[in-house]
């Protein structure tokens, strides 16, 4: 009989009246059912029963994926904001060399602009958060964003592998339920046609 | 005078439903607030056809392709509203007289001499155009794997399966 290991890397398992996908990251694999007598034997479990099984891993599912999507939306908010700043960083080691100061116009509030006069410096402050602001060299500060952009770029790719295996899952879920109330309805027509000839 | 280029936004849409066809007289509503996803939709005839792993991984490459295809289409749009912006930005620069502009970079407004503004819009955009280019190539990829997957799935399932948009 086959069942879900619990590792967390993705194994096929074959045997038995399906495939079994390991979970992935906490996410539980769907089983794919080769043939729908023998799965609802396997499951031990009546037609309704098993439908509502299946929907619930389908809302389950659903959860996860709503959690993974607002992950994304954060991380792809972020990407552009390391970028701004790397753009910024390397403005100011640009004018390093010229010895003249930067004038730019910044936002005080809303609507409202005042200008700034940047001096030639060899440092900037970066804000970690959580209140924190450390200062760095040039060099230093634009090798920190880096890294930072790469993480967020690796993170945002694992994500998205992620949400693919949820919506693989999720497919595979529904496909299952409309085949198992298809075989049910079959199953229900097949005996109809046996009932009627005996009460001939 | 300000030249400013308009941020990108991601947004996501709730709808579909995946409708279940038992036989001609009952229906079968699945609820599915699924994103972009590609209505699937089985039907039973008489006999049942036995979906095998292969089928389900096409169904699932297609579901994903679908997605992308998706994804694709809202990335090409921003690409090409940044483009424009460009070239709305380039012909502002060429009709204004001022020697100094105001150029954003991150969040401030710096001073920028005008040569140098031009200078780097050209780069934006060259940067931007390819990156078009790019996404309509996958576009076009992807496309084409579509139908074929159409093909492949509607040969087996015939009309117990439906993969068409809304």
């Amino acid at each position: 009989m086959a069942s879900s290991s619990s590792s967390s890397s993705t194994a096929g398992g074959g045997g038995g009246s399906g495939q079994v996908v390991a979970e992935r990251r906490g996410i539980p694999g769907a089983q794919f059912v080769e043939d729908v007598q023998t799965y609802l034997t396997q499951l031990g479990l009546d037609v309704n029963s098993t439908l509502s099984f299946l929907q619930e891993r389908l809302q389950q599912y659903k959860l996860v994926e709503m959690k993974l999507l607002a992950q994304q939306r954060d991380l792809q908010a972020k990407i552009p904001d390391i970028e701004k700043c790397l753009d910024v960083v390397a403005t100011l080691q640009a004018k390093k060399g010229t010895g003249e100061a930067l004038t730019a116009d910044f936002e005080v509030s809303e609507g409202i602009y005042s200008r700034a006069r940047i001096e030639e410096t060899d440092s900037v402050c970066l804000w970690l958060g959580a209140n924190v602001m450390l200062e760095y060299s040039l060099e230093e500060a634009t090798d920190l964003l880096q890294k930072n952009l790469d993480n967020a770029k690796a993170s945002l790719e694992v994500l998205v592998a992620d949400l693919q295996f949820l919506r693989d899952q999720v497919t595979i879920t529904q496909v299952t339920i409309a085949r198992v109330y298809n075989w049910d309805v079959h199953q229900r027509r097949v005996r109809q046609v046996g009932a009627v000839p005996a009460q001939d | 005078m300000m030249l400013k280029c308009v941020p990108s936004k991601f947004f996501a849409s709730e709808l579909n439903v995946v409708i279940i066809t038992i036989m001609k007289h009952l229906i079968f509503l699945v609820e599915s607030n699924d994103v972009f996803f590609s209505r699937i939709k089985m039907r039973s005839g008489g006999s049942e056809t036995e979906v095998t792993w292969e089928d389900q991984q096409n169904i699932n490459k297609f579901g994903r392709l679908n997605n992308r295809f998706h994804e694709l289409e809202d990335e090409i749009k921003i690409a090409k509203e940044t483009n424009e912006n460009f070239e709305d930005a380039s012909n502002e620069l060429i009709l204004t007289d001022e020697e100094v502009v105001r150029f954003q970079i991150g969040e401030v407004f710096a001073h920028v001499p005008k040569d140098e503004v031009e200078n780097r819009i050209e780069e934006m955009k060259e940067v931007t155009s390819q990156k078009l280019e790019k996404l309509e190539e996958e576009k076009e990829s992807v496309l084409a794997q579509m139908s074929e997957l159409k093909k492949i799935l509607y040969g087996k399932f015939k009309d117990s399966i439906n993969l068409e948009e809304d």
